[in-house]
């Protein structure tokens, strides 16, 4: 019975350990802030525009390898009217120094529709993401919003 | 007693499978982390162009020109309404004539280079004859329009229009008319 209770106590050890040694967790900094928009006139958040492009940060343990992953929108959406959203292979850039750089980022110009894979610093990783917005000449004028999911799995290397 | 020991050992067996089945699944679980974050925006109000009064020249005599001044209670009214303090362009689409019915006979119409007035006031009702050179953009180009601001808060801009007809010492007599066509569009500013 005593060696059972020990195994027991073994497998509940291996139970919490494997979860401690890959937490991370995501911040939602700052939401694509896209502002007023004029309808039939494009407009385009560069991912360098500081509190209007969208800004994660993901905090874990440095050194540990992410694999990132958006679910990007193609609409916004008020009501049952929309407004299409574009977003380029180019709109995405991260940095994990400790000082993270939104003018000069430590990796720049991704593409945010593929998975992209990166080591978190020692300061974790902090996420920019740009977009566009193409208004119809007769948009229905209103709050338009649309959600961005990003998921951020460890890849165990 | 055997069968106790059995049966323990069986407990046993489940328990520490469960458990290394929880260890596997809660491991993948807690790695896996999702945010939802959001793209919002604010669409602005869309431009509403309207013609509220036509570029009358009433009774014109054969061989006689007449000239309708910007200022004119005969001058052409258009409305625009927009967004306040947008920006905005306008490209107006002029006639070389007025025709009868049918196109049987035509009369030339033309627009020199200072034949519109634009009021950005935001005033409630037009009015081409109290406008005022410092109530907006007096004795435009008709073919070459300023780019302007709406006020904020939204409001209305109005463009009035001049224009001359001359008819042929042989015109036929009837009602002509002829198409003014207003293009407008916000210019991201």
């Amino acid at each position: 019975m005593r060696y059972l209770f020990c195994i027991i106590i073994i497998f509940g050890s291996i139970l919490v350990a494997p979860a401690n040694s890959w937490a991370q967790n995501i911040t939602v900094i700052n939401n694509l802030t896209l502002g007023n928009m004029l309808p039939g006139v494009p407009k385009v958040i560069s991912k360098r525009s500081a509190g209007a492009a969208a800004e994660f940060h993901i905090s874990g343990i440095a050194g540990d390898e992410m694999s990132i992953d958006f679910s990007l929108p193609t609409y916004m959406n008020s009501g049952t009217s929309n407004m299409q959203m574009v977003f380029t292979t180019t709109d995405c850039a991260m940095d994990s120094s400790s000082s993270p750089d939104q003018s000069e980022p430590g990796n720049d110009d991704l593409n945010p529709w593929h998975s992209i894979t990166y080591r978190l610093g020692a300061n974790g990783l902090t996420i920019w993401l740009g977009g566009m917005t193409i208004p119809k000449i007769n948009q229905r004028p209103g709050n338009y919003s649309a959600v961005i999911v990003l998921t951020v799995t460890p890849t165990g290397l | 007693m055997g069968t106790l020991c059995n049966n323990h050992r069986r407990y046993s067996i489940i328990v520490i499978t469960i458990l290394g089945l929880l260890a596997m699944v809660s491991d993948d679980l807690v790695a896996q982390d999702v945010a939802n974050g959001q793209a919002t925006a604010t669409v602005l109000a869309a431009l509403s162009v309207t013609a509220v009064k036509d570029l009358v020249f009433g009774n014109v005599l054969q061989g006689l020109p007449r000239t309708v001044a910007n200022d004119a209670v005969d001058a052409g009214i258009f409305s625009v309404w927009g967004a306040g303090g947008a920006g905005i362009s306008f490209y107006l689409v002029l006639p070389e004539y007025v025709s009868l019915t049918g196109d049987s006979d035509r009369m030339t119409i033309s627009f020199n280079a200072t034949d519109a007035n634009i009021d950005t006031t935001g005033l409630s009702a037009a009015d081409p004859t109290a406008f005022l050179a410092a109530n907006g953009y007096a004795n435009e180009n008709p073919h070459n329009l300023s780019t302007t601001n709406f006020e904020a808060p939204a409001a209305t801009i109005y463009i009035y229009l001049g224009g001359r007809v001359t008819p042929t010492v042989d015109q036929t007599a009837g009602a002509y008319t002829g198409d003014i066509l207003l293009t407008v569009a916000y210019d991201g500013t």
